[in-house]
């Protein structure tokens, strides 16, 4: 309890102090600057790779790039540096996170780069991850990576089951009923799993369904909650009647037991993204586009390398540092890496992505699903309450605690105080 | 003159003590003042800090999150510091023994202790998963559950009772053991002639004599589980609907992850006080009962 609290501050202390840009940034005519992130396994190698590369090519800059633990966490570790006045030069960070960041006066603003400099052909960029960094007339990051969640499905089980593989015209109906035939409780079977810890995490999978339907999170001026309209209480009451009626959902406490119960064949269906394959080895899988009522929207989740300000010069490296980064290019070498969904529509112009469509297998359903990542959460910097709010009301309908119409009620009153007080 | 006062035991003593003091002032004592100064402030570590004078407060008063998680704080404690010192005091007495295997099983009671807290909380998620844990598993042989531990609201803050106590038996443990030895033989002995059975030797000897353990054992454990954070991080994150969010969880999810650096530092100042008037009784409790030798 105290004793490891106390650790773990000393343990981040020294983390942070041993991470902080250093004070010395330029040495014989070169700029050095850091990059923070989350990096691991293949996707950590790439980013050292292309950090290589980077100043192979580039002799009057150094990056180096340090691994600040699990991005989940990031935005607390950022502020902490930010605070302690030794910060990196570009960090990775959540989209979610991007009007935090706007508030403070230590991000640098892009919109004045961006429009300064054509060569980053901007527009590019998926529509999604545009929206997801512009705060007002500020844009605070440039797209790092983009995912959307698509249906993922075990196809033994489904043969087992006796049951065709979903289409793309699937509707709520056949997804519930395939569900429900998926689910076997003597064979501790599912045909689902939903996070439910009441996170993010269960809250954007329920934004889709709610898009779906035809509803959204907020009304059209953020002034007032939405998602308490038909459309919401339709989206949660499929929730419930699969939760608590045909006990079809493995609901996930939030430690991701459900991607291992997924690879060890008990789940039939996933709502997830690209990041999550990696974890199959074991099934055999097939990706679907999200089953639909009105629509078959899905939720883009997109992330972004914001710029911190340590001064023109490495403020000005870390700039050619990100334009080469996210350069068609190099953002087509990263996905042939890692797998990870082209970050720019031109990336899919290039000789190399047949041989990445190849190489990752049903990839091109998750790129082909990005047209349907129309809508985008509210950029605010209260949208951490207002997730917090809309988290509880949907793990409490999927516990059976509560009716939607009450508990998405509920949950809109309490956002409607917090965009009030703003 | 000078030199009187340099020779001095007085200043010597506090030239020892200089070290831990400027560590706990820097570390302890200074943090204490900027939280009070946090919570008259509308502060989200980001844009300038605006001061609201008490308005903190007066917000905190009316939140039934806050109410609540003052209740489930008490509730554990309650629970948690009994049942880990009592538990420990008669396990104490039985590897007090001279049994068989007595180190290997005194090894064991204090493995938990030495256990990351993260694996604790990555072992107990899946001991207690409700549809594939082990916990429900056995249960259901002998015809109980299956039950949702972590996922039930109405469980899950009992369920982090129980993965505490077993986690933080194994220290108190150690410190009853140690205060065992010093149990003099003696006096057991002259009980013993004294034709007192175990029990009365037990009551009228061994416990008293423990007192000084339990007391420190009692405030120290009082003093953790007003504050236990770790355990409920790593295994429920304070759910599900806010089950395990007990006060320092909340002030956790105040200040890192919506923000409120300000509302979280009155949280804190809350909880400073409620440690304080624990501690402070269980002292002057103490003074009265506590029995030392010599």
């Amino acid at each position: 309890m105290r004793r490891s609290l106390a650790l773990l501050a000393v343990a981040l202390t020294v983390l942070v102090a041993g991470c902080g840009g250093g004070s010395d940034s330029s040495s014989g005519g070169k700029t050095n600057i850091v990059l923070w992130h989350g990096y691991v396994d293949v996707e950590g190698k790439a980013l050292t790779a292309a950090a290589k590369r980077f100043n192979a090519t580039h002799p009057k800059i150094h990056v180096t790039v340090q691994n600040y633990g699990n991005a989940d966490y990031a935005l607390n570790k950022v502020l902490t540096a930010i605070r302690g006045g030794s910060y990196p030069d570009i960090v990775y960070l959540y989209g979610s996170w991007a009007a935090n960041m706007a508030r403070t006066p230590k991000a640098v603003d892009l919109a004045p780069l961006i429009k300064a400099d054509p060569s980053i052909n901007w527009n590019d960029f998926w529509p999604a991850e545009r929206q997801a960094v512009a705060v007002g007339p500020k844009i605070v990051g440039v797209p790092a990576l983009v995912d959307n969640l698509a249906l993922v499905y075990n196809k033994k089980l489904f043969d087992q089951a006796g049951l065709a593989y979903p289409t793309a015209d699937w509707t709520w109906d056949d997804f519930r009923a395939a569900a429900k035939k998926l689910t076997d409780p003597s064979a501790k079977q599912f045909g689902w799993a939903y996070v439910n810890d009441a996170s993010e995490d269960t809250v954007w999978r329920f934004d889709a369904l709610l898009w779906q339907a035809g509803g959204d999170i907020l009304t059209a001026d953020q002034k007032h909650a939405a998602f308490n309209s038909p459309a919401g209480v339709k989206a949660a009451t499929l929730l419930q009647q699969m939760a608590t009626v045909d006990h079809s959902v493995y609901l996930d406490s939030g430690n991701g037991n459900y991607a291992n119960l997924f690879n060890s064949g008990k789940i039939g269906m996933l709502f997830t993204g690209p990041w999550d394959l990696s974890g199959f080895p074991d099934v055999h899988y097939g990706i679907q586009i999200l089953p639909g009522d009105v629509n078959h929207q899905t939720i883009s989740g997109p992330d972004q390398w914001v710029m911190l300000d340590n001064g023109d010069a490495r403020r000005n490296a870390a700039w050619t540092f990100l334009k080469w980064f996210t350069s068609t290019d190099e953002a087509m070498q990263w996905s042939l890496a890692t797998g990870d969904l082209p970050i720019r529509a031109s990336q899919t112009q290039t000789p190399a992505y047949p041989t990445y469509t190849a190489r990752y297998k049903g990839i091109g359903t998750f790129v082909q699903n990005e047209q349907n990542a129309v809508k985008a959460r509210p950029v605010l910097p209260t949208y951490n309450e207002i997730s917090q709010a809309m988290g509880q009301a949907i793990q409490a309908i999927l516990l059976g605690k509560a009716q939607p119409q009450q508990a998405l009620d509920q949950a809109a009153q309490q956002v409607d105080q917090i965009l009030a007080q703003g | 003159m000078i030199q009187k006062a340099l020779g001095s035991d007085h200043l010597a003593g506090w030239l020892f003590v200089l070290p831990a003091v400027i560590l706990i002032g820097v570390f302890g004592i200074l943090p204490i003042g900027w939280a009070l100064l946090l919570s008259f402030q509308q502060n989200d570590l980001l844009a300038t800090p605006t001061w609201v004078g008490l308005d903190n407060y007066r917000t905190l008063v009316h939140d039934p999150v806050f109410r609540d998680s003052i209740r489930r704080t008490l509730v554990y404690t309650v629970l948690f510091v009994p049942l880990s010192v009592g538990g420990a005091m008669g396990v104490a007495l039985l590897l007090r023994r001279p049994i068989r295997f007595s180190r290997f099983y005194r090894t064991s009671v204090f493995v938990p202790v030495a256990t990351s807290t993260v694996a604790t909380g990555i072992i107990f998620n899946w001991l207690l998963d409700p549809t594939y844990g082990l916990a429900n598993f056995v249960l259901g042989k002998i015809g109980l559950g299956p039950y949702g531990f972590f996922q039930d609201p109405d469980q899950a803050l009992y369920a982090i009772v129980a993965m505490t106590v077993w986690g933080w038996l194994g220290f108190d443990v150690i410190i009853y053991l140690a205060a065992l030895q010093g149990v003099p033989e003696d006096l057991l002995e002259a009980a013993q002639l004294d034709g007192a059975g175990r029990w009365a030797t037990f009551r009228h000897v061994v416990w008293p004599l423990l007192s000084p353990a339990t007391l420190f054992l009692v405030v120290w454990s009082t003093i953790n589980a007003l504050q236990v954070f770790d355990e409920i991080y790593v295994t429920t994150r304070g759910g599900p609907l806010h089950a395990t969010t007990v006060l320092v969880y909340y002030l956790y999810n105040q200040a890192f992850e919506l923000f409120h650096a300000g509302y979280a530092a009155a949280v804190a100042e809350v909880l400073f006080l409620i440690t304080l008037v624990f501690a402070v009784f269980q002292l002057w409790l103490g003074n009265r009962r506590v029995h030392y030798t010599s």
